[in-house]
């Protein structure tokens, strides 16, 4: 089989950060390069439905991040701000934000007393793994918007060649292939009579596979099950 | 024909607007699949290349594969998407769950010029060389678009602006299979907000609960959501809803 003689050749250029402290450094000349004041790398959780924010990096003082608390950040990374590869990052304007679903007008002035004035999200990749870069700057429109998009394909790769640094545990990691195998199919629509079917087990197993996703992903029934799945990129 | 295949191949020729060049998330576009792959030869022109594929990532029967989407060849399959499936799809799904980093591999012809951040397949060489691009859509499944020729030229910089172009064709294709034949009907609040909160993990009587709402009453708003989601049961509208960003 051909698939079983191929291997990766690495280049010489390679992108691979071994430790933190070249993580660091990599995101601080990254925020210095697009003229970001702050940074912050992190995973959202999703946990009763709510997503929380798990910091993996940051140049945010540890209060900062305290106040803002792990809820404002994880819908900061996830809401509308967020821009995926290929979409065109709009920033926050924090002194004048309206309030939103996401963010109030407390807690834009909040960060924007923490010398936030703008503030992007930006969706970096690595393989199935979602993560969110949050670049900020005190005075707005001090981010160079048009090399944002680069900045974050940059990311994705440097990212997916150092994936051992990002110690936060994807939820994507803790299905096995059988129980996504089966939330997908839930996810189309089917019961679970027809993934029975599809899948060529009992409906007591496939009902078992289920009820153990639900429970890995600390959801309350499928329905919640499939929501916490999709949002985390599980499926 | 997979069902993912199967639901993406349901959206074709639909006559909407088409998205040339949009980037932002459009959840009131949807585009068709000739005009994808219209798109898909743009960027194909853009780098040199002959052939394109755009392929799924599927999680079947155990093992991760590929399902191949559209190609070059549209409406038909192009020789080159089932022979890139066969040498390279399983090796392409294992590393794109792990990695977004591009990869290529030489042709008969010999390599390409090397190419910055990306890495190379090595082993057999196909019969042309070809870059693959792993692209993930915002809230959906995970895919790679395959490009193929024999004097594929990328120049560094713009390997980052091609890559992010592939994600953002991906998007809308992902989008235009959940979105279904004519659009989306308007949502009432009241939907919406039974819809958000079956998500949470709501059951209807809790729903009912929370609204001041009768039973009754939440079962026919989440009834209307599944009908104008044109999805089979109440776990169809969530996952539909969220893909289509109509909750978050």
């Amino acid at each position: 089989m051909a698939a079983a003689t191929l291997q990766l050749q690495e280049f010489s250029g390679t992108s691979r950060l071994n430790t933190r402290g070249e993580l660091t450094a990599w995101l601080m000349g990254l925020a210095e390069e697009l003229g970001a004041d702050g940074y912050m790398l992190l995973a959202v959780a999703y946990r009763n439905g709510r997503g929380e924010a798990k910091v993996i990096a940051s140049d945010w003082s540890f209060d900062a991040i305290e106040l803002a608390g792990a809820a404002l950040l994880a819908r900061i990374a996830t809401g509308p701000l967020s821009a995926s590869p290929g979409a065109r990052a709009g920033g926050l304007d924090c002194a004048n934000a309206p309030a939103s679903d996401t963010i109030d007008g407390e807690q834009a002035r909040f960060l924007h007393i923490a010398g936030h004035g703008e503030i992007f999200s930006l969706q970096l990749y690595a393989g199935l793994k979602r993560l969110f870069l949050l670049l900020s700057s005190a005075e707005p429109g001090a981010i160079d918007t048009d090399r944002l998009a680069h900045a974050q394909m940059e990311g994705c790769y440097v990212l997916s060649d150092s994936a051992h640094l990002l110690t936060v545990a994807a939820p994507a990691d803790i299905l096995s292939d059988r129980e996504r195998e089966c939330l997908a199919w839930v996810c189309e629509g089917k019961t679970t009579d027809d993934v029975a079917l599809i899948l060529d087990v009992s409906a007591n197993t496939v009902n078992s596979y289920l009820t153990g996703a639900i429970r890995k992903l600390s959801a309350d029934n499928r329905a919640m099950a499939i929501a916490t799945a999709i949002r985390s990129g599980i499926v | 024909m997979s069902a993912s295949r199967k639901r993406l191949f349901a959206a074709q020729g639909t006559g909407l607007p088409n998205l040339f060049g949009a980037a932002v998330p459009a959840r009131d576009h949807a585009v068709t699949f000739a005009d994808a792959a219209r798109r898909a030869r743009w960027i194909a022109i853009d780098i040199n290349a002959e052939k394109f594929s755009l392929f799924l990532l599927s999680h079947s029967r155990k093992r991760r594969g590929l399902t191949a989407c559209f190609d070059s060849d549209y409406p038909a399959t192009s020789a080159e998407t089932r022979l890139v499936n066969v040498r390279f799809g399983e090796e392409l799904a294992r590393r794109i769950t792990v990695s977004t980093v591009p990869l290529w591999w030489p042709g008969a012809d010999g390599p390409l010029s090397d190419i910055n951040w990306a890495k190379r397949l090595t082993g057999t060489p196909a019969a042309m060389a070809a870059i693959a691009f792993p692209v993930t859509a915002e809230r959906g499944p995970s895919g790679v678009v395959v490009f193929s020729g024999a004097s594929i030229a990328i120049e560094a910089d713009a390997l980052y602006e091609t890559h992010a172009r592939c994600f953002a064709l991906f998007d809308a294709v992902v989008r235009m299979g959940a979105v279904d034949q004519s659009g989306l009907p308007s949502f009432s609040k009241r939907e919406l907000e039974c819809l958000r909160l079956t998500a949470e993990g709501h059951t209807s009587e809790s729903i009912a609960a929370l609204l001041s709402l009768s039973v009754h009453t939440a079962n026919q708003y989440l009834g209307n959501a599944v009908q104008k989601l044109n999805a089979v049961n109440r776990m169809h509208a969530v996952a539909k809803a969220l893909r289509l960003g109509l909750i978050d």
